[in-house]
Parts: structure tokens; C-alpha cells; sequence
């Protein structure tokens, strides 16, 4: 049987909570995007995976 | 005694053998074909197959757009990588200006779900005037020689393997003084979701994977067309920009149109949850646009070439020109 929600759009749904999050980290990379590396901004993604985690905790 | 002869010191066949032997042509295997059939197969039975149309209902619009311009009548017609036979949709949304040119049209597809997805009754008008055919790769054609008035080509070319072996076999099924009209995705194509998915793998997991096909250059096609005996080439590109709520839904209707990942060398499985929330940040940030949604970029490369034969014009000879152009100038 199908679900009537994929987890992708499960999966959307919750970041789509965490916008602000989202932002500071994708500012972070971008703010050099020609020197990224592991881990670069592990800290602002955390923040971000926080958020999400929060938000969206039945997905996992 | 008279000096040996240096054919008799080298003959024939041993020259042959160590200096002059050319290797077969091999071709790069850049996709998996049989992935990629599969993609299609399950593609065309997801519920969101048609609702993710729209890309390849706009191309094949103006792909036949390009039929007004060709004052003739074309008896057989093959449509090569059918997809959901979205030509026949395309010429039918045209009327009976582009319908009445068309003799008949052929359209074949490895994809049995893809090609079958749609019942007869939504090709009404081309009742007669059709056949779809399952062909067992898009790769080998099995077409007679010099058997088609006209092929065309949409949204399909962008996952063949051996590009000039394909338009030499549509060349060699070509009547002569027939055009090859096609349309494929090339170029920049995605070059969005290709840079935000490497800089999040990048910062995330600290290497890289493909996801975003390598695609054939406007400039490539041009000569592809000229080396498989095309004559009158005409190329030219157009952007097709589709703004999205976000990348999930961006991958999704990728996903429904069967156009996901099938590079050859490509990491197994799905990308992590991780680089996905990560990839979402970094999009949007980089190329999103004011109003909260993401653009993605599709690069569709036009093609048209003609098979040489009749009275097709034809360049005069080097050097035979009388007129000096440089009087002409100076006038």
C-alpha cells in the first residue's frame, strides 16, 4: 500500500521549519565557497540539524 | 645483383599490422543504461508521472514548432525516445496546421510503461496516423536503411551513451535530403543543484560523488552532427528556468520524470539526510531567489541537420569565387 506521504515530503516539511537555521549555514559556505572543507561550518549545521531533529523528531 | 626491393623487405602485411592499425572506435560508457531504464520503468507508474510533464511537453512543443518552417509533406516520421510519447501530445496541442505534414509517426522508446502510459484514446487525432514500438535500446536502432522522411528526437539523447554512433545510424536511416530535428538537455544544465550538492558533500562529508550527469556542450553538438554526415546544421540553445518551493519537491518531480541519476561510478543508494539538509541551505542561499523559491536551470540544446542528397543546396567549391568581396565592401 502507498503512504499518502513520502518521507521526502516529510522530510521537506520539517526543514522548511528551520529556514533561519538553514540561512546562517548556507551563508557560512558561501561566505568562501572556493575553500570548503569537512566540517567547515560543523556548528552551524548542528544548529541547523537541531532545529530539524526538533521540528520533524517522528521522522526518525 | 639489384638492391631488395623495400616491399619485399616490409611487405604489406606486417606494415599493416604495426603502424597503420587504428583501434575500433570504443565509446565512453558514462551512464548505466540499464539504471536508467529502470528509473523510467518505475518513473512512468509513480502517480506524479504526469503531473512532472511539463518539462517535456514544453521542449517537444517547441521542438515541432520548428516543423512551420519546413514547407513539406513527410510520409514516415520516427519519433526516437518517445518518453511518454510526448510529441504526439505536442503535435496534436499544434492542430492541423503540423498535423496535416505528418504522414506517420513512429514512436519508439525502450520503456514499455513510459511508452504505453498513456491509452489510444488520448492520441484521438493521430488515430491512424500512429504505432508506438518498444526498441530494445535506444543505442541500436532496428530501422531499415534510408526508411524515415523525417526523425525527431526529444528529451532522450542526453542519456546515450555513444552520442556519434547514434546520429550516424539516424543519418544512415534517413531518406536522403531528410532532417534530423532534436532536443536534448545539455550544457549548464541543474548547475545549480550540481554546485550546492557538491559544496554540501564537500563541507559534510569531505569528498565528492557525481549527481548531475556530464552533459554534451552546445559547441560539441555541432560537430557530433557535422561527423554523422549531417549537412545544413543549425544548433541553438534555450534556458528553460522552473522555479520550485525547494529542493525536495525539486528532486521529486526529477525523480517523476525518470530523470534521476544514473552516472556510470556514481555512489550507490540514496545521499544522505545529512547532505540533503545541508544541500537545502546552501541553494538557497546561493541561487534562490527573492521570493523564498529555488531556480533550476534546464539547457535544452536544439539540433536540426539534414541528410545530404537531392537538390539540397550546397557550398560552391573553395576558390571558385569571381566576385571580389572586397570590392563590394568598398562600394
Amino acid at each position: 500500500m502507498q503512504q499518502k506521504t513520502r518521507p521526502i515530503q516529510r522530510f521537506g516539511q520539517a526543514v522548511s521549519k528551520c529556514t533561519a537555521e538553514a540561512s546562517v549555514y548556507g551563508k557560512c559556505i558561501v561566505a568562501d565557497y572556493n575553500h570548503v572543507y569537512k566540517d567547515k561550518c560543523v556548528n552551524e549545521f548542528m544548529k541547523l540539524k537541531n532545529c530539524y531533529l526538533v521540528r520533524g523528531p517522528y521522522l526518525l | 645483383m639489384p638492391p631488395p626491393r623495400l616491399n619485399l623487405l616490409f611487405p604489406r602485411g606486417i606494415q599493416k599490422r604495426t603502424a597503420f592499425t587504428s583501434p575500433t572506435p570504443t565509446s565512453f560508457q558514462v551512464f548505466n543504461r540499464k539504471t536508467k531504464f529502470l528509473q523510467r520503468e518505475r518513473a512512468a507508474l509513480l502517480p506524479s508521472s504526469t503531473q512532472t510533464d511539463y518539462l517535456k511537453d514544453e521542449v517537444s512543443l517547441r521542438l515541432t514548432d520548428r516543423l512551420l518552417d519546413i514547407k513539406r509533406h513527410f510520409p514516415q516520421v520516427l519519433d526516437l525516445g518517445a518518453n511518454t510519447c510526448n510529441i504526439a501530445r505536442a503535435l496534436i496541442s499544434h492542430g492541423p496546421d503540423v498535423l496535416s505534414k505528418i504522414g506517420h509517426l513512429t514512436c519508439v522508446d525502450s520503456s514499455g510503461a513510459q511508452l504505453y502510459r498513456d491509452p489510444d484514446s488520448s492520441f484521438q487525432q493521430l488515430k491512424d496516423k500512429m504505432t508506438r514500438e518498444i526498441i530494445v535500446d535506444e543505442e541500436t536502432l532496428p530501422f531499415e536503411k534510408e526508411s524515415f522522411d523525417m526523425v525527431l528526437s526529444s528529451m532522450s539523447l542526453h542519456w546515450i551513451n555513444n552520442l556519434p554512433g547514434v546520429l550516424s545510424q539516424i543519418n544512415s536511416i534517413l531518406k536522403p535530403d531528410s532532417p534530423f530535428i532534436g532536443a536534448m538537455l545539455g550544457g549548464d544544465t541543474l548547475f545549480e543543484l550540481r554546485t550546492s550538492l557538491q559544496l554540501a558533500e564537500q563541507e559534510r562529508r569531505g569528498g565528492l560523488s557525481p549527481h548531475v550527469s556530464p552533459l554534451a556542450d552546445v559547441r560539441d553538438v555541432g560537430g557530433l552532427l557535422g561527423k554523422a554526415g549531417f549537412k545544413l546544421l543549425t544548433v541553438d540553445v534555450e534556458d528553460i528556468v522552473v522555479d520550485y518551493p525547494d529542493t525536495f519537491c525539486l528532486m521529486q518531480d526529477l525523480q517523476g520524470m525518470g530523470e534521476g541519476n544514473a552516472v556510470l561510478g556514481r555512489e550507490m543508494g540514496a545521499i544522505s539526510r545529512d547532505v540533503l539538509l545541508a544541500n537545502e541551505g546552501i541553494y538557497r542561499e546561493l541561487h534562490g531567489n527573492e521570493d523564498g523559491s529555488i531556480p533550476a536551470t534546464f539547457r535544452v540544446i536544439h539540433m536540426i541537420g539534414w541528410k545530404e542528397g537531392g537538390e539540397q543546396p550546397k557550398p560552391l567549391k573553395r576558390g571558385s569565387g569571381e566576385v571580389n568581396l572586397k570590392d563590394i565592401l568598398e562600394q
